[in-house]
């Protein structure tokens, strides 16, 4: 029988020109009453807001006044798609969540993949915003006009994975017809940096989204593939923009990697350079571990492994895994990123790499973030190490690179259990919590937010971005062919003008990125060859120039939303652990604390913000177009 | 005299280690994992730039992955170290070599 026939299938509705690209339309739900409805959106907006992060921000802005916290009912959970979701460009089933974050209480915009994107958009649908708390732990179920929010006791406690397994026997679907994003028990005990997890392997990680949609007291969103017509203005423009693209990522000698192994070189690249983090910062040496085992061709070829793509990819990038050998032999995981070799390996002191991958795996099926996974178990290890904590405090000994310690440790914290309650609530309240010398090891940034799996005192950039971002991670870091808006291709990356001018110049790429419905990676290519897609799905003429206005746009406008949030520039700092000097490895001669502020000056000053409010400058939001925020951020002139 | 040090004439050979790493590898003949080393003639004069375009000379692959297409400046696909330090802190691409030093030819990394 055809996976399809037990869907209650409408009949396909013809693109209109009103719509090429777009559905048109957002979903709202609100969790409490049950109501679903639909707004459409207009051409203008569609224009100025994109999709994905541009959508968010506005939604964010216009309806989450400053007395709604993040774990307030009227909190808004925005699950966005952009422009080129479901059309025929690699990896274009990417959703953005936008929420007010449980770390740093602030804006969030955190990415995902797998199929999610390409489904809404079948659906009918550009984005889900979802609001209030529902009654009891539910689920929304989407199968194009048919929006449900349904029970969902019979998924409480259960894993992510367990949860979409449960979903797909429940409509009897599986594979591209059915997304499943759903929280684990993390999420559900809001656990301050839980996650949301679809798709066997794709993490919406930052902030404490999974919180959020706990807190909400919705478990899963779970999609159909829909039936309504999608079609680009141009589709063989749009195909011969894609071609392009997918030929770029195939040949440039930087991305082609990328495409061959994904993100897996990462471990080997960045030990060169002393920017892998091992054992929660305290050294850049990788001792005796044999480093040809995590060069990327081992880490893949040591497992039975399928691909495991996203819409419309053709990368080799995600993989579904088996573990040949070890104590986790026989079980089927996902191939970890590089934040999870990082997070769930080297920051932990674990460098077996099959106890990595399964570690990996379960940190995502219980749902949290790797990243802050690794800052918190890292800084346990290590405080037990020195005796800042002890083992009556933490309920057992936990040393480094224990991986069925670190396990415990998860649960611990994803169920609020004993020392776990307190460690959920992430390491910076943690740590501070506990004081003393422990408080002096822990990795965050001043806002609350979790640093990326790197070590970045060996890469400023990262730092700088980190600490002054407006979404709860990486705001504009990496530069990514940066000289295409007149940054300079290298710079010294120790000097801090240098490189706070770059992060500073190369502010709003990642905004346009994240607004376009699809994957980082595969968007991992010039502006302008995106614009041109852009313009060809849409029939707009989109260049290079207009995605440069709007990314600056959507980051005065998520920062204009934090400082209403009381975030301002006194928190803009990396912990003393964060910022402090390496003891050893490539980077032990450079000490960022020394340019930090001069680092904030000069930042400040190339992105055109006030460095004591931190407010976007007024001629800025002018030439932005964004008259209404200026009013909102100074009052009538 | 024995014991007393010989006035040098002129520059002794003194060499550089190319050290070509992971994907790099790839272009000077590896297949695209572990490292691959050469030794690379110092003289007078010689710099990171000098040495590197004779050695990409060799390797024309790695010649249009390490270079600007004009081939006035470094491309950004691949990370030079010299000594385990990126370029433009201790040494750049005109600082002169004495001999001894390792560079280090490193993939571009776009992480995540």
């Amino acid at each position: 029988m055809s996976p399809t026939a037990t869907t209650t299938r409408t009949s396909a509705q013809p693109a209109t020109a009103a719509t090429h690209a777009y559905a048109g339309k957002i979903l709202r739900v609100n969790l409490a009453t049950g109501k679903t409805w639909t707004e459409a959106w207009s051409e203008k907006d569609r224009r100025e807001y994109l999709g994905g992060i541009g959508l968010g921000a506005k939604i964010l802005y216009e309806e989450v006044g400053p007395k709604v916290e993040w774990d307030h009912p009227d909190n808004r959970l925005v699950f966005a798609t952009g422009p080129l979701a479901g059309l025929p460009v690699w990896g274009t089933g990417g959703l953005t969540v936008i929420t007010r974050g449980a770390l740093t209480g602030g804006a969030t915009s955190t990415q995902a993949n797998g199929f999610f994107g390409a489904n809404i958009k079948y659906s009918g649908y550009d984005a889900i915003v979802m609001q209030g708390q529902a009654k009891k732990l539910s689920y929304l179920y989407i199968n194009d006009d048919v929006v449900e929010v349904r029970d969902a006791a019979h998924l409480a406690g259960k894993d992510t994975w367990e949860t979409q397994q449960a979903l797909e026997a429940e409509h009897n679907l599986s594979g591209h017809r059915l997304s499943v994003y759903a929280i684990g028990p993390a999420g559900e005990n809001l656990v301050r940096f839980a996650a949301i997890h679809g798709d066997y392997g794709h993490v919406a990680s930052k902030n404490g989204c999974g919180a959020v949609m706990g807190k909400k007291k919705l478990k899963a969103v779970c999609i159909v593939r829909g039936t309504k017509a999608l079609a680009a203005h141009d589709t063989r423009g749009l195909i011969q923009a894609a071609d392009d693209i997918a030929h770029d990522l195939k040949t440039d000698p930087s991305t082609s990697t990328l495409y061959n192994f994904g993100t897996l070189p990462g471990v080997v690249n960045l030990s060169k350079l002393g920017v892998l983090p091992i054992k929660n910062y305290t050294t850049n040496l990788t001792g005796d571990v044999d480093m040809k085992e995590w060069e990327a061709p081992a880490l893949r070829g040591g497992f039975d492994h399928r691909g495991h793509q996203c819409n419309a990819c053709g990368m080799r990038h995600c993989h579904i895994q088996v573990i040949p050998k070890g104590r986790y032999e026989g079980e089927r995981v996902d191939e970890p990123e590089y934040e999870g070799w990082s997070g769930a390996g080297w920051t932990i002191g674990l460098t077996d790499k099959y106890s990595v991958s399964w570690l990996n795996t379960r940190i995502d099926r219980a749902c949290v973030d790797v990243n802050e996974f690794g800052w918190v178990c890292g800084w346990v290890m290590e405080c037990m190490e020195k005796g800042y904590l002890t083992e009556k405090q933490v309920g057992f000994r936990l040393t480094w690179g224990d991986t069925e310690g670190a396990y415990k440790l998860l649960q611990m914290i994803s169920h609020r259990r004993g020392f776990g309650d307190i460690l959920a609530e992430g390491v910076k309240r943690a740590s501070e919590k506990i004081g003393g010398k422990a408080a002096e090891c822990a990795i965050y940034t001043q806002k609350g937010a979790s640093p990326r799996g790197h070590d970045h005192r060996g890469r400023w950039e990262e730092m700088l971005d980190t600490c002054t971002s407006s979404n709860g991670t990486m705001e504009s870091a990496n530069p990514t062919f940066q000289t295409e808006v007149g940054a300079p291709g290298r710079i010294n990356p120790f000097d801090g003008e240098q490189v706070a001018k770059l992060v500073g110049m190369i502010r709003g790429r990642r905004h346009f990125e994240d607004s376009l419905g699809g994957c980082t990676f595969t968007f991992r290519t010039k502006m302008a060859n995106l614009a041109r897609a852009l313009s060809a799905a849409t029939g707009w003429d989109y260049r290079l120039e207009d995605a440069v206005r709007f990314g600056n746009r959507t980051a005065a406008i998520l920062r204009a939303f934090n400082l209403r949030c009381g975030i301002g520039t006194e928190v803009e700092y990396p912990s003393a652990r964060y910022g402090s000097q390496p003891v050893d490895g490539p980077a032990k001669e450079h000490d960022i604390r020394k340019q930090w502020d001069r680092m904030l000056d000069v930042w400040y000053e190339t992105v055109n913000y006030d460095r004591k409010t931190g407010k976007p400058k007024r001629e800025l939001l002018r030439s932005l177009d964004l008259g209404w925020l200026e009013k909102d951020l100074y009052g009538k002139k | 005299m024995a014991g007393k040090a010989q006035p040098r004439a002129s520059r002794e050979p003194a060499s550089a280690t190319i050290e070509v790493t992971t994907w790099v590898t790839k272009h000077v003949g590896g297949d695209g994992t572990g490292t691959k080393r050469f030794d690379e003639d110092v003289g007078e004069g010689d710099t990171p730039r000098t040495v590197l375009r004779r050695f990409t000379g060799r390797f024309p692959d790695l010649d249009s992955a390490l270079w600007s297409p004009d081939h006035s400046e470094l491309g950004s696909h691949i990370e030079v170290l010299v000594n385990d330090e990126v370029l433009g802190v201790t040494y750049e691409l005109d600082t002169p070599l004495t001999g001894g030093e390792r560079i280090t030819l490193l993939g571009q990394f776009m992480g995540g």
